[in-house]
């Protein structure tokens, strides 16, 4: 057989015959798994776009800079008023339990490793101590600010990123991969 | 008139006048450690390379297919939530698979691997109009050399030609 003045043999063409069914058969695989990933919009995606910083305040030029959660109240931090603000997230599963707990890195509490500080690449993340609990607020850098959320004392904040590869200097090329996760003091996930 | 020839064009056109034991030396070389490393190199690196190009394609081919929600986020123009950006991650996953196997079997070689660096070209040129030339790009444009010189078509090694 003749494809474009290339020669595949028989025994060429049931290879490929064979990996396009394989092919299928993972598509398949990976159209029904397609809601079992992180958590859709967690970040308030709203367009696929490399996230480069485009406010001064967004970012410092230095990694360590970046990747640290802000710990200095702002007014575009501050949790947003009503009901959604007051009322209490209800409790999900276990962050453990997820397949992608493996590539959660702890932002809050505490100082962030150089790993959460490099998954934290492109995206722009405040916690703050609000009262009794902490406020929340999460979102791709150079697209505005984000919103904040009101969650009780206890909570853990973890930076979701699948692959680092997709990261550049500031830039995050891939912003499917990541996310951003809540978890009250038992491991749930409250976002 | 060949006695002002440039040295490259005399070799071109005629033996060149060989100094005397100079084939000596080249036996001598052939059968050196050198030599045969040169041999095995000009024989098995096309197909090294084959197989380092179709592990990359096939890794991303993969990992799209059975983690297309990862994947969105690279789709151009296309909102990453849409399920239209997650077809498009699949289809794209299927032919990264197909060219894979294709480019490690040495199936319709040259075919391949030119689709394969359309493929890559796409890719580089997306990432540089949205992010600019970084150091990801820069490691695509080198995946894209790979595949520009395979679909150059040398001979290869250990290739499905039957």
């Amino acid at each position: 057989m003749r494809i474009a003045g290339e020669t595949v043999g028989a025994r060429g063409a049931a290879l490929l015959s064979v990996t396009a069914l394989v092919g299928l058969f993972l598509a398949a695989h990976g159209w029904q798994g397609r809601h079992h990933g992180l958590p859709p919009a967690g970040l308030g995606v709203t367009k696929p776009s490399v996230s480069a910083p485009a406010t001064p305040g967004a970012s410092s030029p230095a990694p360590t800079g970046s990747g640290q959660p802000s710990q200095t109240p702002s007014a575009s931090a501050a949790p947003r008023q009503g009901p959604a603000a007051a009322a209490a997230p209800t409790p999900g599963p276990k962050l453990s339990s997820q397949s992608y707990a493996s590539y959660s890195f702890l932002v809050w509490p505490g100082t962030p490793s150089s790993a959460a500080q490099a998954a934290e690449t492109g995206l722009t993340i405040g916690v703050h101590r609000q009262g009794t609990g902490i406020s929340v607020a999460a979102g791709v850098a150079g697209q505005g600010a984000p919103t904040a959320r009101y969650y009780p004392t206890g909570t853990k904040v973890y930076v979701i990123e699948a692959s680092m590869g997709d990261d550049s200097g500031n830039s995050d090329f891939n912003l499917g991969d990541d996310g951003l996760i809540v978890t009250d003091s038992q491991g749930r996930i409250l976002q | 008139m060949t006695k002002n020839a440039s040295p490259a064009v005399a070799s071109r056109t005629r033996p060149a006048a060989r100094r005397p034991g100079a084939a000596a030396m080249d036996a001598a070389a052939d059968t050196g450690l050198a030599g045969r490393a040169q041999r095995f190199a000009a024989e098995w690196a096309p197909t090294a390379g084959r197989i380092m190009l179709g592990l990359v394609l096939a890794w991303f081919g993969y990992h799209e297919l059975v983690q297309p929600q990862l994947w969105t986020g690279y789709v151009p123009v296309i909102p990453a939530t849409s399920t239209f950006a997650l077809v498009l991650v699949l289809v794209h996953g299927w032919i990264l698979l197909m060219l894979a196997v294709a480019i490690v079997a040495g199936v319709a070689l040259r075919l391949a691997a030119a689709v394969a660096a359309l493929l890559l070209a796409q890719i580089v040129i997306t990432l540089t109009v949205t992010g600019g030339l970084t150091d990801l790009t820069l490691r695509d444009v080198g995946v894209l050399g790979l595949a520009v010189c395979l679909s150059g078509g040398a001979r290869q090694r250990a290739a499905l030609t039957r």
